[in-house]
């Protein structure tokens, strides 16, 4: 055991071993701070969506909450709190207004806060605590409408209420998009006393809860089986499809740079191996001559490989944690919120990598070392017992199942692995054949050049192997690259600095001439107008919903509740036509409701309109992008079938702030218009597109610098060989500018070839990732021909004529006797 | 010198495969080898002599025929089992001498007695060095060694787990004539000193004839040059 130590110290002592032991620390390092980084921003969001949903979790439902739901809560020891939801009319003074009320319970909000001011229509400040007893906040426009100011007494029902704050945002109001009658919160401990909930109320009763993410993820699984129509469970992705398909897609673009740091770490790992391997076969065979056995060097290869992936691992651990801390604290300054401590269990992906790091790459090629013949001493050609396509297959394989491990999934390492076997065998197919072009045109040549192209050929397989390395790390870099770039300018697309951010409801037809003016004079933009009927789905295929979803039990949204249809003419902004025919008289439905009741063109719906049974086919499906914050709608239907129906009109509308005052004033002549504020989502929509932008731009950044070392320890892996060659030919009288220049056209031919192929291989890869992971539109990325080919020049004749400077610099004779 | 015998090889063949199809390299080999005798292989380039070396020493693995060391038949043993003879019989000298880079001379003069557990492995190897004139060069790693001085420490490394026999490949192919002669004096002398066997290839014929004897290999067969 000592000799062994002994052994690994001398090793370690050479440097052969500390090639290995860094590419170990990078690989666990890289993976750890990006594995950790990630989970902090993915808290952080969660953080932020609940503060939409004022809770982690809620469940809302028509009755009132049963006992065995707070029951079970408290025996997962969650935070609750409650919230009833109705609306009724409110009294002041000599008028009255149809309000929607609030009744919260002390503890709430559990996530976020109230925004309250002491002035009309001001802008607001911070509040966790909910309303005193006796004590109501009205929205600004409520308070305009029934003429109050703070202090003013309010009627609602029995009670009676004094008007103490101005309420500007309520936590969880971006949870019921159509409860858009003006605010007011009461304390739910006044509830009783206003005597206006009785049977057959229309009531919403909320249920938040706030814990840690097992106790709710057991909660969820508890209730789930129990929901009945009416029930929903509510988590904060689902609070707003924009913040989920933004975090979503972010959470992919993160998931791929890590996945691509640990095609990156497998990469070196597998190079610091081979280099450690052929420096260590002569060895390996001088020990088996002197007696060492097979078994002794099995046994303290293993010995030494087991000690340098605790070593590496912890090391890699302890810098992983340090890099996403300067990554948090560099981004700090930039984020408008702090990043929540990353979990602590998270450190065991960094262990997984340095273990399967260990097993597949390294641990392979080591044992195979063992196989050298001990009469290798004597003839130096006599070759190693070896499977190659074991090798090579138990790399494949640890690399895949990393990427599982690091994405729990299949699809993208699939994609990812598939990829880079297409892009071998292109490189293959290319760099034999660039190369042999190159030693037929420069064949009995002597200009550096010459030699430089015939040098190509010449170390066939190490130069397409590396070739293979160049070409994977400048695609890699190259698709982060793009996709990054077409992530943030795709978010900054959809969400333009005049997204509508009010919605406009209730409008008759007659009202609105006088609100197009009233919004022309102020200048402020709005959509089309859509006409909006009321309407329920009762039977598909002649098959009544009621047998189809007994007991209402996980009911599609589609007819789990009324829908607001609506008739148009031509597509609206946001939307796209699938399949079918929009123009044809029958009903046009949105993709994701289709999938959920599996019904596609050709099928029927039967609709309930305020009593009246209507029949029509499926003849259009539509694509819909709910976040360009535009009207839309599930259902579209022709308009013969609507336009006796008595409709109101919908619009959204972007509101300036500093007109929003007016605009309120304005719209208060029209009592029964009903007006809902979205700015808030929308700002915070685009805190958080501000702070992904800037996470995946410093996550690249990483990637890139490990992407760097990997090409430095790529470039070193053929150094020996080619110092041996430089060193051979100015012995033989070479001049210095003749080895230069042969190194220079080797790097830079190896550089062009890898940054060609990279970019077909990452506009291929780009394409797809588009297309099936991010869901944006596929464009063609002309940059990458030209940025490909350059930095493969750059960067690879950079490293290259610096890795390689020892050949010019040093006296030949010294450089031969180090080989 | 003993009637001992260390090595006998009977109706010893060997063929590789090549490009071109099978070679024999060498035909039938019949030899014994006494205890203590020094023995010299000589031959043209390619005549098989380096092979021959390789299979006495149980390197590596002969196609038919066998090959007894004190009596062992290593034709029927595992690499497992070759190796321990190795480390308890034989000791090497080589012609590019096969230090290990990354140790220093000490060091890899210690290696063969710390692979036997040898807890005096460092005086031991100290003694050998000093023996061997390099006393003053025991923390030189062998790129900062001359090639006689390398050899030296190889030789050195080669007695250092005091073996029974000793193979030489060449051992002065790479040295000037100065240098090869301070190698020849050691190797016989602690040949002498410790009562070891030699073999020894080398188409050098002064060389050859310093030996108790000499086998001439030729075509893959083996004869007894008469002195």
């Amino acid at each position: 055991m000592m000799f062994i130590f002994r052994l690994m110290v001398r090793d370690f002592r050479s440097g052969d071993l500390l090639t290995l032991l860094a590419a170990l620390v990078i690989s666990v390092g890289t993976v750890t701070s990006i594995g950790l980084f990630i989970d902090r921003l993915q808290l952080s969001f969660e953080e932020q969506s609940a503060n939409l949903l004022a809770a982690d979790r809620l469940v809302r439902s028509d009755e009132n909450i049963p006992l065995d739901w707070i029951q079970k809560a408290d025996d997962l020891s969650l935070e609750q709190a409650q919230r009833t939801s109705f609306t009724t009319m409110m009294f002041a003074k000599d008028s009255l207004q149809l309000a929607q009320i609030s009744a919260v319970t002390d503890s709430y909000p559990l996530r976020g806060a109230y925004l309250v001011d002491q002035t009309l229509f001001g802008q607001g400040q911070q509040w966790t605590q909910p309303p005193a007893v006796g004590d109501v906040w009205l929205s600004s426009r409520l308070a305009s409408m029934l003429g109050v100011s703070i202090g003013d007494q309010v009627e609602i029902g029995e009670a009676e209420f004094n008007v103490s704050k101005f309420l500007v945002r309520d936590p969880g109001s971006t949870t019921s998009a159509f409860a858009i009658s003006p605010r007011a919160v009461i304390n739910h401990k006044d509830l009783a006393k206003t005597q206006v909930i009785i049977p057959g109320s229309r009531v919403r009763y909320s249920l938040l809860l706030a814990g840690n993410r097992e106790a709710l993820q057991e909660y969820g699984d508890w209730l789930a089986p129990q929901l009945v129509d009416g029930q929903r469970w509510r988590t904060p992705s689902q609070s707003s499809e924009r913040v989920g398909n933004t975090i979503s897609r972010a959470e992919s673009f993160l998931l791929l740079a890590g996945t691509l740091a640990v095609v990156m770490s497998g990469i070196a790992m597998a190079l610091a191996s081979a280099r450690f391997v052929k420096r260590h076969l002569m060895q390996v065979a001088i020990l088996k001559t002197i007696g060492a056995t097979p078994k002794f060097l099995s046994w303290a290869f293993l010995q030494q490989l087991s000690l340098l992936f605790c070593v590496g691992t912890l090391i890699g651990l302890a810098i992983g944690w340090g890099i996403q801390e300067i990554i948090a604290s560099l981004l700090s300054g930039l984020m408008s919120t702090e990043l929540p401590p990353p979990s602590i269990n998270r450190l065991w992906l960094g262990v997984a990598t340095g273990l399967v790091s260990m097993l597949a790459f390294c641990l392979p090629l080591v044992m195979r070392l063992i196989k050298i013949s001990p009469l290798s001493v004597l003839q130096p050609s006599a070759k190693i017992e070896q499977n190659t396509a074991i090798i090579y297959g138990l790399g494949f394989a640890g690399m895949y199942a990393l990427m599982c491990i690091y994405t729990k999934g299949f699809l993208l390492p699939s994609v990812m692995t598939l990829s880079i076997v297409g892009i071998g065998l292109i490189v293959g197919l290319i760099g034999v054949g660039a190369f042999k072009l190159g030693r037929r045109l420069t064949s009995g040549a002597t200009s550096g050049w010459q030699i430089g192209l015939a040098s190509l050929y010449r170390r066939l397989m190490p130069n397409l192997f590396q070739l293979l390395v160049f070409t994977l790390i400048i695609m890699l870099t190259l698709i982060l690259i793009g996709v990054q770039s077409s992530l943030i300018s795709d978010w900054q697309k959809q969400l333009p600095e005049d997204a509508p951010n009010h919605y406009i409801f209730n409008v008759q037809s007659n009202q609105i001439d006088a609100i197009n003016q009233t919004s022309q004079a102020l200048q402020i933009p709005h959509s089309d107008w859509y006409p909006m009927v009321r309407g329920r789905v009762i039977k598909i295929n002649d098959e009544n919903v009621d047998d189809l979803y007994p007991e209402g039990r996980n009911e599609p949204e589609l007819v789990d509740r009324e829908l607001n249809l609506t008739w148009s003419d031509q597509l609206g902004q946001g939307n796209t036509l699938l399949e079918g025919d929009f123009s044809a008289e029958g009903l046009s439905i949105e993709q994701r409701v289709a999938q959920e009741v599996g019904v596609s063109i050709g099928d029927t719906l039967t609709i309930n309109i305020g009593g009246n049974i209507i029949t029509l086919p499926i003849t259009s499906v539509r694509e819909v992008d709910w976040g360009t914050m535009q009207p839309n709608f599930y259902l579209i239907l022709p308009k013969q079938a609507l336009q006796d129906y008595p409709a109101n009109f919908v619009s959204s509308l972007f509101v300036d702030d500093d007109k929003a005052q007016n605009f309120y004033k304005g719209m208060s002549n029209y009592p029964t218009v009903s007006i809902l504020n979205v700015g808030d989502i929308l700002k915070q929509i685009q805190t958080i597109i501000g702070q992904l932008s800037q996470a995946i731009q410093l996550v690249l950044l990483c990637i890139l610098c490990a992407g760097g070392l990997v090409l430095l320890a790529s470039v070193r892996s053929t150094l020996e060989e080619r110092l041996e060659e430089g060193a051979l030919l100015r012995v033989l009288g070479a001049k210095s500018s003749l080895v230069r220049q042969s190194i220079f056209v080797e790097f830079g031919a190896l550089g062009f070839f890898s940054g060609v192929i990279s970019a077909l291989g990452a506009e291929l890869c780009l394409y797809g990732l588009q297309v099936y992971v991010f869901n944006t539109q596929a464009n063609w990325h002309p940059s990458l021909w030209l940025f490909g080919p350059l930095i493969g020049v750059c960067v690879i004749l950079t490293i290259g004529v610096f890795a390689s400077r020892k050949v010019l610099n040093v006296p030949p004779m010294h450089l031969l006797r180090d080989l | 010198m003993s009637n001992r015998t260390a090595i006998k090889v009977s109706n010893l063949t060997h063929t590789v495969t090549s490009n071109t199809g099978n070679l024999t390299i060498l035909k039938g080999i019949n030899m014994e080898i006494l205890e203590s005798q020094s023995v010299a292989i000589v031959g043209a380039s390619g005549s098989g002599k380096s092979t021959l070396l390789g299979l006495l020493a149980g390197l590596d693995i002969n196609t038919s025929g066998d090959i007894f060391v004190y009596d062992q038949a290593f034709s029927a043993l595992s690499e497992e089992k070759r190796a321990i003879i190795r480390g308890q019989y034989v000791g090497f000298v080589f012609q590019s001498f096969h230090l290990l880079p990354s140790l220093q001379a000490i060091e890899n003069v210690m290696l063969p007695a710390e692979l036997k557990g040898d807890k005096d492995a460092r005086q031991k190897a100290e003694a050998l060095l000093q023996k061997v004139g390099l006393s003053h060069r025991l923390t030189h790693y062998p790129n900062q060694l001359s090639g006689g001085e390398q050899q030296r420490v190889a030789i050195a490394r080669a007695f250092a787990s005091q073996p029974k026999i000793l193979f030489a490949d060449e051992p002065t192919g790479n040295l000037d004539e100065e240098n090869g002669k301070l190698i020849i004096d050691l190797l016989f002398d602690l040949n002498q000193s410790q009562g070891t066997t030699l073999v020894m290839v080398t188409h050098d014929n002064e060389l050859a004839k310093l030996c108790d004897r000499q086998l001439i290999m030729s075509s893959g067969q083996l004869t007894e040059k008469s002195l």
